[in-house]
């Protein structure tokens, strides 16, 4: 088609798609340095260029980019590999084992990925249809899973719906018997990270008619998700939800997301009693469409210190062997997949790494006027075609690979070969010093 | 709509509107929640904005050119921008970008590397001081223009933890606590603090009526106040905008006594500070006040303005630091304590003024005292996050300082580190009526992010947070927890 046959709009998004993809594409290349004012403490411009680059290329960076740690001066930027001496670093022959089981439980349905990863719940309204189907897309290719967050569950992802986890949530928007009859896995999300014990937000200007219909409201009407679930006000009402999602779909695997308080521990222990097959635990430092700026800095402990809190908990316990206890909430890198490994999670549910994947800057407009102008969290008609379904899933599919190699990697120097022997193993982690880390 | 009469009173501020209503009107016996009005208020000297963005002009006009003849001449299609926020949207478009549209989303140098950068602004950099950073003057000015509580899409940016407030996080609640439905209107959480005295308990005669000491305390409905400003900008105009500001948002501001006969302001929202060279001038104050500062120890002072003011409460301004030396002063009498670290949290010893609250909550709670006085604390206290901290740290109330300063669109020349050495400009257009405005804001912006961490936390009544260490994390103590053990930790 050239270029007298398509609308000036169609040709708008063509110009402007092509140039972002130009983009995304010549500044990791460091030919014009780095865009000054790029990045932030905790993703660094760094950080965010090799993310770029590993979407495209399927393979860390080789130009100096540093891709493992930001520079937040704590936390997993801290932290470091013990690594063994080259000559008991295991050899390419061996096979790395990367999967991890969603169920630990001696009984339900058996379900393994076979990547320690999956994708957050993002929900359709804070980001985009395309933005979703590429999610579920790449999950499909690498049989792992995305979560549809509170949004509801488009018609579009129903092709790949064997790697949908159903998210309900505390507005219930868009959750209905079949979404819950669809979903392998069905996670309740008790809390965010970003905005621990706040519910949600989904601004007016995001309700666009196919979003209001999708979470059955009112279009331009500002959407709440309130907090607590209003029919859960102990951990015995908890029991009473999974029981309610399983007598729908018994086939489920049940995850119940929470945040970080002090008593992390026995809200993990809680969950473990009451049925859940999946403890996700989202750290204070996690992503978000939006949220108060006091809520993300302040309220709930970073997921670094979470983590071996619960682990040692459900150790102590003796119920650590049943439960699977993903991590999330300020993830960014392998090594920070194959650090809360080590900390105690059996693996890491990735958010914002995604975005940033697909173009993301981190530049916190999400939620301002039009939503993303990269036409990453915007329901925007027009802004959502910079984000083409194919491209991105590509590139998610990308970065998952990247991230397959250096985990392998990782594992490889410590002489393991599978992820599963990583769990909870911090003598195998270094404490780096302040001016060791600059 | 004219001003309210108090902005422009002068002298004498009047008493709140609600109260000048006639006797038993009907509104009287209706409860009223608490609400501070906001009202935009822009800023008034140029604010620099996050951004700079450049653009190469000969490089935009050849890349037009060469855009009119790709797309034959469409102008629709060759002239759209990269930016949607309205930067390339003037009349010249590229050609004058409008910086202060820029929200830094990159999106224009992602598209066209060659052509278009985006820098941080130099001038924004030179905002506040070491201590009051640049991205904290922003955070102020923005609640102070809107009164909205900042909220952003993405996660937390900042690094990850540090020494001071940034050390600390506060507790939330999952499920278990039904009372956290408050910040979404349902139920109410009270922000209500107690200024005085109270004993440590009833006594009753055998008719059963209460004898011996009673409590004597008065309420303000948000747990902050407002400091006395440094020396640099005393004036009628600056003492006018926060004694009408407490007034509005019914609560108190120190003010220096001195000043105060100056330009003969009085108001029951007023406390006076007094200091032993201007005790004479106490004959002078036109009005009984509620409390009064006594600045630093003073038993003659003291013993005088008690007689003087047998009604009002005495407040101690007490250098944040000696907890043996405020136990003595509560021997003395002293009921009410303000404490105050410099406005870099640091107390005489160099200690911050987080462990220092922690050090005087503390001493009054072994000497099983604490619920007999009230704790003020200033000094460091310069985000909405660190007044429940400094709650949950031991103190009652805060009384804020530099952060008025910013609202106010003060500029920080050099380093400010105390009341009497910094030195502080305010815009030349500043006006009473926008001042109280913008204090209005910030107040409103800060007491919906308290409500946002208490409701958090499932509490209602911000009085439960005081001394409430156990819903508070250290990142001194979770990182022990977490990482000892792990090679390099703690050494």
């Amino acid at each position: 088609m050239d270029n007298r046959s398509r609308t000036a709009e169609q040709l708008v998004i063509e110009k402007h798609t092509e140039r972002l993809r130009r983009g995304f594409h010549l500044w990791p290349g460091l030919k014009q340095g780095r865009p000054p004012a790029l990045g932030d403490y905790r993703w660094t411009a760094d950080l965010i260029l090799s993310t770029w680059l590993q979407a495209e290329t399927g393979m860390p960076p080789t130009n100096g980019l540093e891709h493992r740690v930001g520079n937040s001066g704590g936390g997993f930027d801290r932290l470091d590999f013990k690594f063994f001496p080259q000559d008991r670093w295991l050899p390419d022959t061996v096979t790395i084992d990367l999967s991890i089981p969603l169920n630990r439980r001696p009984y339900d349905r058996r379900i393994e990925i076979p990547v320690p990863f999956y994708g957050a719940g993002m929900s359709f309204g804070s980001i985009s249809e395309p933005v979703m189907r590429a999610r579920a897309q790449a999950a499909q290719v690498w049989k792992t899973f995305t979560c549809t967050g509170e949004g509801g569950y488009p018609e579009s992802l129903l092709a790949y719906k064997d790697h949908v986890i159903t998210q309900i949530a505390t507005g219930m928007f868009g959750v209905r018997e079949e979404t819950i009859q669809y979903a392998p896995i069905v996670e309740f999300k008790y809390a965010q990270g970003a905005k621990p014990g706040l519910g949600g937000h989904l601004l007016g200007d995001k309700v666009t008619a196919t979003v209001a219909t999708m979470r059955e409201s009112l279009p331009w009407v500002s959407l709440f998700s309130p907090f607590p679930f209003h029919s859960v006000y102990s951990v015995e009402d908890h029991k009473k939800h999974v029981d309610w999602v399983k007598t729908i779909n018994p086939e489920a695997l049940v995850s119940v997301k929470v945040s970080t308080p002090t008593d992390i521990d026995m809200v993990a222990v809680g969950s473990y009693y009451d049925g859940a097959h999946i403890v996700h635990i989202d750290g204070s430092y996690g992503g978000t469409g939006a949220a108060p700026e006091i809520a993300k800095k302040t309220i709930a402990m970073p997921i670094e210190f979470a983590l071996p809190k619960v682990h040692r908990c459900l150790l102590q316990e003796g119920i650590r062997g049943e439960v699977v206890l993903m991590a999330s909430g300020g993830i960014r890198t392998a090594d920070d997949i194959a650090k809360a490994i080590a900390l105690g999670a059996d693996g890491a549910v990735l958010g914002t790494t995604e975005l940033v994947a697909l173009g993301c800057t981190r530049c916190g407009n999400c939620e301002r006027g039009r939503g993303c102008p990269f036409g990453l969290c915007t329901t925007d008609p027009e802004l959502s075609q910079l984000v083409e379904t194919d491209w991105a899933a590509e590139r998610l599919g990308k970065l998952y690979q990247s991230f397959q190699l250096q985990l392998s990697d990782i594992l490889r120097r410590l002489g393991l070969s599978s992820i599963r022997d990583l769990v909870g193993r911090t003598d195998l982690l270094l404490y780096r010093s302040q001016e060791e880390t600059r | 709509m004219p001003p309210p009469a108090y902005f422009l009173s002068g002298h004498a501020i009047n008493p709140p509107v609600l109260k000048s209503r006639p006797a038993h009107h009907w509104d009287d016996y209706m409860y009223q929640r608490y609400h501070v009005e906001t009202s935009p208020a822009l800023e008034i000297a140029p604010f620099p904005n996050r951004t700079r963005v450049k653009v190469k002009k000969h490089g935009l006009a050849t890349h037009l050119l060469k855009e009119l003849i790709r797309y034959r001449g469409n102008r629709e299609v060759a002239l759209s921008r990269p930016c949607v926020y309205g930067v390339f949207s003037g009349p010249v478009g590229g050609f004058a970008p409008r910086n202060y549209c820029c929200v830094g989303c990159l999106r224009c140098t992602i598209e066209y590397p060659e052509m278009v950068q985006v820098y941080p602004e130099p001038e924004h950099r030179l905002l506040g001081d070491s201590y009051f950073t640049p991205e904290q003057v922003d955070t102020i000015c923005y609640e102070a223009r809107t009164g909205r509580i900042p909220v952003k899409g993405a996660g937390y940016r900042g690094p990850f933890g540090g020494e001071g407030w940034d050390g600390m996080w506060t507790d939330m609640s999952e499920i278990v606590r039904p009372t956290r439905d408050g910040i979404h209107g349902r139920e109410f959480i009270s922000t209500a603090v107690d200024i005085g005295q109270k004993p440590p308990f009833l006594s009753f005669n055998e008719q059963g009526a209460a004898t011996g000491e009673s409590a004597r305390t008065f309420s303000i409905p948000i747990p902050v106040l407002f400091d006395v400003p440094p020396a640099s900008v005393v004036s009628r105009k600056f003492l006018q905008i926060v004694a009408a500001a407490a007034q509005v948002a019914e609560t108190f501001a120190v003010l220096p006594l001195g000043a105060l006969n100056r330009f003969a302001l009085q108001g029951r929202q007023i406390i006076p500070l007094v200091s032993r060279e201007d005790a004479d001038a106490l004959t002078e104050l036109r009005f009984t006040p509620l409390m009064i500062e006594l600045d630093g120890w003073n038993e003659a002072l003291f013993r005088e303005i008690r007689r003087r003011f047998a009604e009002s409460t005495i407040c101690l301004r007490h250098d944040l630091g000696s907890s043996k030396e405020l136990l003595k002063h509560y021997h003395s009498g002293i009921r009410v304590f303000h404490l105050v670290a410099n406005y870099h949290g640091l107390g005489p010893d160099g200690r911050f003024v987080l462990d220092l609250i922690r050090e005087a909550h503390g001493a009054f709670v072994e000497a099983g005292r604490r619920d007999e006085v009230t704790l003020l604390g200033s000094g460091g206290i310069i985000a909405a996050e660190h007044v429940p901290k400094a709650i949950i740290c031991g103190l009652d109330a805060i009384a804020l300082d530099t952060p008025l300063l910013a609202a106010l669109q003060a500029r920080f020349l050099g380093e400010c580190l105390d009341r009497q050495g910094s030195r502080f400009r305010l815009p030349r257009r500043l006006t009473v009526n926008w001042g109280v405005q913008r204090v209005e804001n910030l107040l409103a912006s800060w007491r919906d992010q308290l409500l946002e961490v208490l409701g958090a936390a499932g509490l209602r009544d911000v009085r439960r947070f005081r001394g409430e260490i156990g819903r508070a994390m250290f990142q001194k103590d979770l990182e022990r927890e977490a990482f000892s053990g792990i090679e390099g930790y703690g050494q």
